[in-house]
């Protein structure tokens, strides 16, 4: 907080917030953002096209093309804790026609497992977790679906693991191996009680 | 040490041969230049390898240049020039900051006077760049220019290892080595003038083709026009108005096109292709194919003897045609007949006939009539030659297929066109006379939608990498010409930048948007068709307000990416140029060369060389124009003398150096009751394909001979033990 005003603090720190300051970027954030994203965010020429695609974006205030930019900047902390990080519906629209030949889904998905190593994922993402865990599955079948697959002429489940559930117990290995149920088990607890 | 014992011995075998083998070189004129005549002299009834360098008496020059820090900055010169002292055959060294300059390549002549050397090796920059300077600088010191050799030590080396030291200055000690061994080994060599061909071709009479022409016939040079085409004028033609002046462009064109009709030096020929070429700069033999046209000129008549006869372009065979077919020039929204003409100011006014559509039901002939018998329903395509000194190629642009981009449905929904054919419904001599309609209903649209970058700046592989140049500005153009037309019509611009850089061209901007055009700074993202009004909703994100925009339009507009038109590649081939990655022509050099290609006397004007609008394809046209006189007005050019040479005692006359030459350059003849090869020397272009092939070794690749060769390898591997 070098340039002050004077204001009382509060106010300063949200003058400070509506500016962009060099300190306030991690070009680490943005190599790091690239290598685990095996794209090339980096590239983005802020054209719009994926906002553009994208079908969240009308509906809710997802834009795409500011985590982009917020990419390459290197704003760790702004896209990290943006809760509409978790609002891709990973449609991959906008990385079908990027023209840049950018994977702006991907490069999402990176950023979303970046913010996940510092506990911030909504509860409902971690809930899916259990989900899988449970069932092997993100939406388990109910019987809804399984009078719609039977009227279809299909068998009542599927043939993942709900049809055979002898498979469970690797889909929990694979889980357990990257510590997510008990992370979040953990973060669920601490949140709901 | 076997392997060396065996070279050496190679070495000499062909030191021995030379002696006894006078390959047969004849001048065929005096060199050009007066400076290179005495020595021109001292050469014919020599073989080239007499005077070859004898390795045992070469005392060599090296000169190492610190190209400012950009060599010096990033290797030990002093170690470097410590190290050439010990090679052998060096008899001096010495090192400056610019040896291009004046005072570097001074010292350069006053080491060859006081040291008596008898070759230069400079370690600099490229041959590319330099080799030209320190050629006349040995020539200066009174070696002949060959008796120069490069060391590139900064492209491929201080540039490349800007951060090993040590590596660069090792590596510049064997580039130095090995530029020596060659050195001690090159014998004198005097360029071949040979005369050229008082005659230009232009390929492609768009309006680069035809301004080239234009300014090579007022510099009184004979020039064959060569027209794929039915009439000239091009992509120009096609359009309304040109921007930032809005002057009409048949307004501004058909005075050219007048001109290049009128003009006694320009042979202007249409639809017809460059079908073979043969030859080299100032003697190129090319073969035209004239597709049979079906309607004879009153000049072809004439030479049928069909006295006053020929097409006048009355149009009588049009009207009795029955065939009909839409016309490509309006690029399809207008039929034609299976005998037509392009538009009504066609240049030249001469009918062709459609053969792939032609039902030969033959009411045209009778239509014309028996005085002027214009029409020949049988003809064939024709093969004329020409021969010329040098060519332009001025082959332009095509559309990008913009339906490959599905997501804006060019081509699926009606009411999405290109910008191209939005110039033909916009144009007063279009097929809508200069009312813009919707295609699906004509209706006049209130609301246009312009999609720039339509395929440019595009890395997906489906579009084009580079931008198109001119569809900003013919979109700013579009923007106002609807306003102008239509009352109360907006016309929203999707753009990602605005690229208005030339003249005049940011004040057309301004004006545009002070008319009331609507700028919206994203990419569309797709396009939506209402099946039931078929207007249009053009996706995209307002980056600057980020939000997202639904935008109902009435129409959209494409500003569709160009890419080199269709014929380029085969014709490209056939002159020897190359192209970029991307087709477009590969000029000489992107900043001091832009109009000259790597094959001598072969030019490029206009966009075949990349996106250009028309002021800067003309200025393109006029540079190549000025360029290819430059040989014709010299009378001759010299060629560089690193030709093939046939050694007749080791040859066997097997003549499989014959069908591999790339250049037609070689032959078989007699030559005291046995068969032999011969070098044509002008076709030659010294590439070692037949050298490194025959299996004799009875051919002698100048300046680049096999003891020079192995004398490099050697210092290399060995190094420089010989």
């Amino acid at each position: 907080m070098a340039r002050t005003k004077g204001y009382p603090e509060a106010l300063e720190k949200k003058l400070h917030e509506q500016r962009f300051f060099r300190e306030d970027s991690n070009p680490e954030f943005s190599k790091k953002v690239k290598t685990l994203s095996r794209t090339i965010p980096h590239m983005c020429y802020q054209c719009g096209t994926c906002t553009g695609s994208c079908p969240s974006a009308p509906r809710s205030t997802y834009r795409i093309r500011k985590f982009m930019r917020r990419v390459v900047l290197g704003l760790e902390n702004e896209a990290l804790t943006d809760p509409d990080l978790w609002l891709c519906t990973t449609c991959y629209s906008c990385s079908d026609r990027c023209p840049r030949d950018i994977l702006p889904t991907d490069v999402i998905m990176t950023m979303r497992n970046l913010a996940f190593q510092r506990d911030i994922i909504p509860v409902n993402f971690l809930k899916t977790v259990t989900a899988i865990y449970a069932s092997g599955h993100g939406v388990p079948n109910n019987d809804v679906n399984r009078a719609a697959r039977e009227r279809l002429g299909l068998t009542r489940d599927p043939p993942t693991t709900h049809m055979y559930p002898e498979y469970m117990p690797a889909i929990r290995k694979i889980i357990d191996h990257y510590k997510l149920k008990a992370n979040a088990d953990r973060i669920i607890k601490e949140r709901e009680g | 040490m076997a392997e060396k014992k065996s070279t050496t011995k190679k070495t000499e075998s062909k030191k021995d041969t030379k002696k006894v083998a006078p390959v047969k070189q004849e001048v065929k004129k005096q060199a050009a230049a007066p400076a290179a005549k005495p020595k021109a002299e001292e050469a014919p009834a020599k073989s080239p390898i007499d005077n070859l360098a004898k390795a045992e008496d070469a005392r060599i020059g090296v000169f190492i240049c610190h190209c400012g820090t950009n060599i010096a900055g990033s290797m030990d010169i002093e170690a470097v020039q410590e190290a050439a002292k010990t090679f052998p055959h060096v008899a001096y060294v010495d090192n400056y900051k610019y040896m291009c300059s004046m005072p570097g390549q001074t010292v350069i002549h006053k080491a060859i006077k006081d040291h008596k050397l008898t070759g230069v090796v400079v370690a600099a920059c490229t041959p590319r760049l330099h080799e030209p300077t320190f050629r006349t600088a040995t020539k200066d010191g009174g070696l002949n220019p060959f008796r120069f050799e490069m060391a590139n030590i900064r492209d491929q080396n201080s540039w490349v290892h800007m951060h090993d030291r040590e590596g660069s200055t090792d590596k510049a000690k064997d580039a130095i080595r090995i530029a020596v061994a060659k050195a001690a080994l090159l014998q004198d060599l005097h360029p071949k003038a040979v005369p050229v061909e008082k005659a230009a071709m232009v390929v492609g009479a768009g309006v680069a083709g035809m301004q080239a022409a234009l300014d090579l016939a007022a510099a009184g040079i004979k020039t064959y026009l060569i027209e794929k085409d039915m009439s000239i004028g091009g992509r120009m033609s096609q359009l309304d108005k040109t921007f930032p002046t809005l002057d009409c462009s048949q307004c501004i064109l058909t005075p050219k096109m007048v001109d290049v009709g009128r003009s006694p030096n320009i042979e202007l020929m249409t639809w017809s292709e460059v079908h073979e070429v043969e030859g080299y700069i100032g003697n190129f033999d090319v073969t035209i194919r004239k597709k049979a046209r079906g309607v004879m000129t009153p000049k072809e008549a004439e030479a049928k003897g069909i006295v006053g006869g020929g097409c006048n372009g009355c149009g009588d065979c049009e009207g009795v045609c029955p065939v009909i077919k839409p016309n490509e020039f309006e690029i399809g929204m207008k039929p034609r007949k299976a005998i037509y003409v392009n538009h009504p100011q066609v240049v030249p006014l001469i009918y062709t006939i459609d053969f792939t559509s032609c039902v030969k039901c033959g009411l045209c002939v009778t239509a014309c009539g028996p005085e002027k018998r214009a029409i020949d329903l049988e003809m064939k395509d024709e093969f004329v030659k020409v021969k010329v000194g040098t060519a332009i190629l001025a082959t332009g642009y095509d559309i990008f297929p913009i339906e490959n981009k599905q997501e804006w449905g060019y081509k699926r929904y009606e009411n999405v066109i290109s910008s191209l054919e939005f110039e033909r419904l916009i144009c007063a001599s279009g097929p809508t006379g200069g009312h813009l309609v919707r295609p699906s209903d004509g209706e006049t649209p209130k609301r246009v939608g312009f999609v720039l970058c339509a395929g440019s700046r595009d890395n997906t592989g489906t579009g084009k990498p580079y931008c198109s140049r001119f569809c900003c500005m013919y979109s700013l153009k579009h923007a106002h010409q609807i306003i102008e037309k239509i009352p109360g019509c907006v016309p929203y611009i999707f753009y990602m930048d605005i690229r208005s850089f030339g003249k005049m061209y940011e004040e057309f901007y301004y004006r545009i948007q002070d008319e009331g055009a609507k700028f919206i700074r994203g990419r569309v993202a797709n396009i939506i068709e209402d099946k039931a009004t078929k207007n249009l909703h053009v996706m995209a994100d307002d980056t600057l307000l980020d939000r997202p925009i639904d935008m109902e339009v009435d129409m959209v507009v494409l500003a569709a990416a160009i890419q080199p038109a269709a014929d380029t590649n085969r014709t490209r081939k056939l002159f020897g140029v190359s192209c970029s990655s991307d087709g477009w022509l590969l000029e000489a050099h992107p900043k001091l060369n832009p109009c000259g290609t790597t094959t001598a006397g072969v030019f490029l004007a206009g966009v075949c060389q990349g996106p250009k609008d028309i002021p800067d394809t003309v200025a393109s046209a006029e540079g190549a124009a000025s360029a290819a006189s430059i040989p014709i007005h010299m009378g001759e050019v010299e060629l560089e003398p690193y030709f093939a040479s046939c050694i007749p005692e080791k040859c066997a006359g097997c003549g499989m150096c014959v069908n591999l030459c790339p250049y037609s350059a070689l032959s078989l003849v007699e030559k005291d009751g046995r068969t032999v090869m011969q070098v044509t020397e002008a076709k030659c272009k010294g590439c070692g394909t037949c050298g490194g092939f025959c299996p004799g070794g009875a051919i002698w690749m100048n300046h680049f001979t096999t003891p020079q060769i192995v004398a490099q390898i050697d210092a290399f591997l060995l190094g420089g033990e010989q």
